[in-house]
Parts: structure tokens; sequence; C-alpha cells
């Protein structure tokens, strides 16, 4: 009777553990608690959060407001990669575009061929030059640095990004985010 | 021996606890010449372990240049060691709707021990008239 009731305990155990071991896949929502850190790679939460840093400092300084017929026109230009991972720069760029048309207070000139190409054919056709030119470009860079001590690695990164004033030629908002990991090994979870 | 036996788990018990508890020392001008507007706040807790490690000290309000609501919430770390967390702010309309916004990450933050620091956002576009911040622990 003793040896049943232990054998039970083990054969209810075993797959209780191995339910503990495995993880089924599930949605997650982008910035959760159980978000991957990666070391040696910037993750999408790093985008998400320079870009919401960039964002909050832009629209705080006000340097966007001021333009003669608002809102203003915005036109990204280059971002330079300097980290040793291929980057796509629109993980950045996109985020802080899309907020500011939500914000209201900026457009952004398209980069679609066949929108521009409409615009050259109305412009011709009417003999009329329209195209505006944009108020402001948007740069930066995303520079890499790794740090070690015996096995513990720390990655910064670091995203700068300036707003440059296309009439003025000068540098109106600069704003560095510098988001930084540090451990043996890369982890879920925050 | 015998006393040395007992003494060193203690002692190695007591190193323990003083690794990580680093608390910070602040100072500040005691005549203020800001004036900070504080908004009166309602408080939810259903992490009552967060809530006694980070505690919500005040909020206050402003509006930016460009008529932005501005919001800020300062925290205060009652432990002695870091604290990590994760926060988010919600914007709403003038209706209660909440504001459509691809800005609203889960922040990271950290706190070290005893530390009073403020977190901060800009609302997402000038219709925005309340908010709201959650806070999460960390692993």
């Amino acid at each position: 009777m003793k040896n049943k009731i232990i054998l039970l305990i083990i054969a209810a155990a075993i797959p209780a553990a191995f339910t503990g071991c495995a993880t089924n896949a599930h949605y997650v929502q982008t910035g959760d608690k159980e978000q991957i850190i990666s070391l040696g790679q910037i993750n999408i939460q790093d985008y998400a959060n320079a870009a919401n840093a960039a964002v909050k400092e832009l629209l705080e300084s006000g340097a966007i407001d001021k333009v003669a017929n608002p809102p203003a026109l915005l036109e990204i230009s280059r971002i330079v990669n300097n980290t040793g991972q291929q980057v796509d720069t629109d993980l950045l760029t996109k985020k802080i575009s899309i907020a500011l048309l939500q914000s209201g207070k900026a457009l952004t000139k398209t980069v679609d061929k066949k929108a521009t190409g409409y615009q050259q054919e109305a412009e011709f056709m009417n003999d009329q030059k329209t195209t505006r030119m944009p108020d402001f470009t948007l740069s930066g860079k995303i520079i890499e640095t790794v740090d070690r001590a015996g096995n513990t690695r720390r990655t910064t990164y670091s995203f700068q990004l300036s707003l440059n004033d296309t009439k003025a030629g000068v540098q109106v908002w600069e704003g560095e985010k510098e988001i930084a990991k540090q451990g043996t090994r890369s982890s879920v979870g925050f | 021996m015998k006393t040395s036996k007992v003494i060193l788990p203690f002692f190695a018990v007591g190193i323990l606890m003083l690794v990580g508890c680093t608390t910070v020392n602040t100072v500040e001008n005691a005549q203020k010449s800001g004036q900070r507007a504080m908004v009166s706040d309602q408080r939810v807790i259903t992490d009552a372990s967060l809530n006694r490690k980070v505690a919500i000290v005040g909020v206050n309000a402003a509006m930016t240049p460009g008529g932005l609501l501005k919001a800020q919430v300062e925290l205060e770390n009652r432990t002695r060691s870091l604290q990590r967390f994760l926060y988010r702010f919600e914007w709403f309309d003038a209706n209660g709707m909440q504001v459509n916004n691809i800005i609203s990450a889960s922040v990271p933050e950290q706190i070290e021990g005893k530390e009073s620091k403020f977190i901060y956002s800009v609302a997402p576009n000038p219709n925005c008239r309340d908010f709201r911040v959650k806070f999460i622990e960390a692993n």
C-alpha cells in the first residue's frame, strides 16, 4: 500500500516536472516581462525604448513646432550603423516617424516612387511647382561598445539622433539614448 | 574551534547581507524656486510587495511649449537594495478613450536603495487630457 502511494506520487511528479521545463509557443506582447535579452544583439524592445526616448524628448523640446507652415515636413536621412551586426534602421526611424505623424506635429516626406511619380506628373500637367522642401531631416548613428571583465560582458548601444533644420543648416535638436546590458549569457525576462 | 565554527556562518551571512545593499545620499537646494503642480492621484495597488519596495510619492503635470501634456511621477525605493521594474504610460482623450500610440513601450527602469527618482512622459498628441501609469516588478 505504502509503495503504491510512493509510486503514484512519483508518477504524478514526472509529468509535472516535464511541463515545467517545456514552454509551448504562445503569443506575447512586445516589451512584456518575458522579453528575451540578448547580450550581443539589439533586441526589438531596445529599438522601442530608444524611439520612445527620442520622441518624448523631441516633442518636449518644441523644436519641431518652430516652422512657418505647421505641421513640419520631415525627411528621414541616414542612420549610420556602427555596430557589428546587420541592423534595419527602419525599426528605429519608422517608430519615430509614426509617432510624429500621430502627434500632428510633423508629416514625413514620402519615399514611395509611385507617389512621387504622380506628384511630378501633376506638376508637369498644371505647369506648377508644388514640391515642398522638407523643413527638417532626421539623421543619426547607432554605436556599440563592449566591455569585458572575466566572463561578464557589458554591451552598450548608443542611439544618437539629430534633427537638422534644412533652411538654416543647423542641428536644432539632438538626443542620445544609451541601452546597456550586462551578464554572462542572454536571458529571458528583464 | 567550536566557537569559530559557530561564528563563521554568521560572518558569511553578514557579508552576503552587505553585498548589494548600496543606498543613495542626496543633496538639493533648500529654497525651491520652481513649484511643482501636483495632481491628485487615484491608485490601484495589486502588487503590495512592489508598492512597499518602490513607493509612488507624488504625481505632477505641466504643459510643454508645444501644447502637450507632460506627466511626471516621483518614486522612492524604500528598501536598501536595487529594485528593477517596468513602467508604461497610457494616454486618454477628452472622452476618456485611450489614444492609440506607437510609442507605448514598457520602459525598464531601476532604482538604487533609498533613492528617489522621477519618471516622465509626454502625451502623444495635443488631444490627450488624462494619463495612467502601470508598474510591474521585474523577474
